[in-house]
């Protein structure tokens, strides 16, 4: 813990990073999910860590408030995942493409 | 009176040409528009009567604005209204009498025309006696101007009058274009006088020498065309194509008066630029002479007569570019009443034998007393013979161009004057005298709507020469428009008389080996094959080129952002992949710009 | 000292885990094991409770609807479903850019001191909840609420 906050907050990062990688990488719909809860996953680390090396609880709050938001954003996306499945078969996401220009 | 009588003037006419206009019901039955529009010339008639006997305005200028047209800081630029002074005045009676004396004239002659086409023809007469009293009332040079376009624009209807025969319609053409050239002309001239006054006043403050001369010879441009000196006179000859009635009112004694008015109106700018009016005498002097020479060869009544004007025309351009402003003014009143006269004569002629052809007329003094003596009266007076009025107001041109130091010119008119006599005479002789030619067997007078304004012109004609005095009193403030025998008159009488012997002699079938030279060459119309060279190698190529730049250049300029906008909109469509992932990678990228531009902000 | 970089090696290498498995159903369970392993950062840095939440909500709750979302989608012909990486060297690329953008306002930024200050205080966060953080709490609620709405109407069967 003597390290500081600026290790934290590169983990952080990296870890953001990776959850960019698969969101450009995945087809499936539950992997863009998933790569988008490892990032959030790095915001609220970040978040906390700040929290932390401040000294106050702030950081803390926000990130439960980010756990929350995730969660709801995770229900009503794997409510979608499910009903694209019933309409097309697949859940890869490219077959979706009613709205093609 | 409610109305002021100069608003009457234009206004009844102007009522006329509305309820002809907009009443088809009406205008179908052709007598009935006659009569409603003879009405609208007889109100303003009378009404320009009043207003010179009631020496209305006379002393003092009765300047009315009705309108500020184009109002600016300080003076403005031009104004709506009517400005009735002694320069005016007469010319309102003069074009009024003669319109209402048409007017009725062509309730005979053009008896048998179908009542719609008589009821248009009716309604552009209205139209013109507006344009016409407004350009002659004008107080200012842009007000003229629309008169002047708009009574270019009557003779283009009214010349057209029967347009289902081709060479008619060519005919209005050509008038409306060379009068068109001209007024190019006249429009620069207008434009500088603007440029250089700020306004289109009839009497501008001063310019200098070289603005003036510019403007004035740019103006006199103008009344080229519409006065038809040489070069620009080829569309008069043609513009007989219109109704008999047409020709005497606009191509004889007002509408082709108008240049020669406008210059008596802008007397003030004109009065100063001396070369201007050196170079008008000139071209007075000439048109005077060529025309009459044109004249002496015509067998067609009607183009005699217009070559005739032609060469009075000159005669009153000769005179103003003399300095004689009275002695112009004078003429072309007394030319108005003696060569509608001639005109109305000649329209009963051709009424009655068919053709227009003088070698197939004679004999007709038996069976036409009544036009015999009118047109007889209307040639001396045009030969210049006294007591009729031709006589006095010549008399007053030669002295002018004599005092005005301007002999090449006189020398010019002087000739004029024989040659006219001659063909005044050789008319007559040829007309009236002699056996039958005409194909019709029984000619036959004409009817009273027709010898009614003939004879009220041929009444005119006698006395307004007696009025030269008051004229000049009117116009000038001076009586030197006064009678009194001179030299140079005595010479014009002499020479006169001498033509007509000559016109008799010719007439009887005399012929001079010369004339039929010039008769050819005349015949051959070299300007006329000029103009029409420029029309079509310049103009209407011009035109076309013109044309491909508008149809590729602008217009395709305005294709090409269409198309443009079409296929970026197809490129932009591309775009909408429609895939989740495209879009999600868009997200990111767009993220990726926020954040690098953040990071390297800080 | 050796407890962050344990974690930070654990949370690294779960993550790539996360990103390039083939098989779905493995990546889920990477991903809930990469939770767990932020549980053990949070607790280092003095969030007790959110470590407890982290657990209970995300490895648990989220992970396993994961997992019954995986079942109840399944592809026609597959049993278990497989992703396949497209266009990895894009994402690299992104990501790596991502990572330097980051890193570089994160170095060039005045970050609070070196040393470790905060105590954990469950009851604090609590209380802070409702009182200062109140509205947010209740519009919280409300999104739940609205969540939970929208997922049913979403998914529910259309056919009478």
């Amino acid at each position: 813990m003597a390290l500081g906050v600026l290790p934290w907050l590169l983990l952080s990062a990296a870890l953001f990073s990776t959850g960019l990688f698969g969101l450009l990488t995945r087809k499936h719909a539950i992997g863009l999910l998933i790569s988008v809860e490892l990032m959030a996953n790095a915001v609220n680390l970040n978040l906390v860590a700040f929290g932390y090396f401040r000294g106050d609880l702030m950081g803390q709050v926000l990130a439960l408030f980010g756990i929350a938001l995730t969660v709801a954003e995770v229900v009503v996306g794997l409510a979608l995942v499910i009903q694209l499945h019933r309409h097309n078969r697949s859940i890869d996401v490219d077959s979706a493409r009613e709205l093609a220009g | 009176m409610m109305l002021p009588l100069p608003a009457l003037v234009l206004l009844a006419p102007l009522v006329a040409f509305a309820v002809v206009a907009l009443y088809p019901s009406l205008r179908r039955r052709g007598p009935a528009a006659g009569l409603a529009v003879v009405t609208g010339s007889s109100v303003s008639l009378l009404a320009g009567v009043l207003m010179l006997v009631g020496q209305q305005g006379l002393d003092r200028p009765v300047a009315h604005q009705v309108w500020r047209w184009m109002p600016s800081a300080g003076q403005d630029l031009a104004q709506v209204g009517w400005l009735v002074d002694s320069t005016s005045a007469p010319m309102v009676v003069v074009v009024g009498l003669v319109a209402l004396c048409v007017q009725i004239y062509s309730f005979g002659y053009l008896h048998d025309e179908p009542g719609p086409a008589l009821g248009r023809y009716y309604a552009w007469h209205a139209l013109f006696v507006v344009a016409m009293q407004t350009l002659v009332m004008a107080p200012n040079l842009m007000q003229a101007f629309i008169g002047w376009e708009l009574v270019g624009l009557c003779s283009y209807l009214l010349i057209g009058y029967w347009w289902k025969e081709a060479y008619v319609g060519k005919a209005a053409v050509k008038a409306f274009w060379v009068n068109k050239v001209a007024d190019g002309g006249l429009l620069l001239g207008l434009i500088v006088l603007g440029g250089a006054t700020g306004s289109f006043e009839w009497d501008p403050t001063k310019l200098d020498p070289a603005l003036l001369t510019a403007v004035t010879l740019l103006l006199f441009v103008g009344v080229m065309g519409k006065s038809a000196q040489v070069p620009l006179h080829v569309w008069l000859p043609d513009a007989m194509a219109g109704p008999t009635p047409v020709s005497a009112l606009l191509h004889a004694a007002t509408m082709v008066a108008a240049g020669v008015f406008l210059v008596v109106r802008a007397w003030p700018l004109f009065e100063g630029a001396e070369t201007t009016l050196t170079i008008m005498c000139w071209f007075g002097g000439v048109t005077a002479f060529a025309a009459a020479c044109f004249a002496l060869v015509e067998d067609d009544v009607k183009k005699m007569l217009a070559f005739s004007t032609c060469s009075q025309l000159g005669y009153m351009v000769a005179a103003l570019g003399s300095g004689a402003l009275v002695a112009g003014y004078f003429h072309l009143t007394t030319h108005a009443m003696f060569k509608a006269l001639l005109f109305l004569g000649a329209g009963s002629l051709i009424h009655a034998v068919g053709t227009n052809a003088m070698s197939e007329m004679g004999g007709l003094r038996k069976q036409m007393p009544g036009t015999f003596v009118l047109f007889t009266i209307g040639c001396l007076a045009l030969a210049g013979i006294p007591p009729l009025a031709g006589f006095f107001s010549k008399d007053l041109v030669l002295e002018g161009l004599l005092h005005g130091g301007q002999f090449g010119p006189l020398a010019l008119c002087l000739v004029g004057v024989v040659l006219t006599a001659v063909y005044s005479g050789r008319a007559v002789v040829k007309i009236f005298f002699g056996e039958l030619r005409s194909p019709d067997a029984h000619p036959h007078e004409s009817p009273p709507s027709m010898m009614g304004p003939m004879l009220l012109l041929g009444a005119a004609t006698i006395i307004v020469g007696f009025l030269g005095a008051q004229f000049s009193g009117l116009v000038n403030g001076t009586p030197d428009g006064a009678f009194h025998v001179a030299p140079v008159g005595v010479a014009g009488l002499v020479l006169a008389l001498v033509g007509l012997a000559i016109g008799k002699w010719l007439a009887d079938g005399g012929s001079v080996a010369q004339l039929e030279g010039l008769g050819e060459y005349i015949f051959s119309s070299p300007l006329d094959r000029f103009y029409e060279t420029v029309w079509r190698r310049v103009l209407l190529v011009g035109a076309a080129w013109l044309a491909w730049v508008d149809r590729y250049v602008v217009d395709g300029l305005m294709n090409l952002v269409g198309w443009g906008s079409m296929v970026a909109a197809e490129r932009a469509r591309k775009l909408q992949t429609g895939l989740v992932t495209d879009y999600v990678a868009a997200v990111v990228v767009g993220v990726l710009v926020v954040a690098l531009y953040t990071a390297s902000g800080i | 000292m050796i407890a962050f970089f344990v974690t930070a090696a654990a949370l690294l290498v779960t993550a790539v885990m996360v990103v390039t498995s083939k098989d779905l159903v493995r990546a889920v369970l990477w991903l809930g094991l990469s939770l767990v392993v932020t549980a053990g950062a949070y607790a280092q840095l003095a969030a007790d409770m959110l470590a407890a939440i982290q657990i209970m909500l995300y490895a648990g709750g989220v992970v396993t609807l994961m997992l019954f979302a995986v079942m109840l989608t399944p592809r026609p012909d597959d049993e278990r479903p497989t992703v396949a990486l497209v266009n990895p060297e894009r994402g690299f690329a992104a990501a790596l850019l991502m990572f330097f953008a980051l890193a570089m306002a994160l170095l060039q930024a005045e970050l609070p001191g070196g040393t470790a200050v905060a105590v954990s205080d469950s009851q604090e966060v609590g209380r802070l909840f409702l009182t200062d953080h109140l509205l947010a709490f209740e519009a919280l609620s409300v999104l739940l609420l609205a969540a939970m709405i929208a997922a049913i109407v979403i998914a529910r069967r259309r056919d009478a």
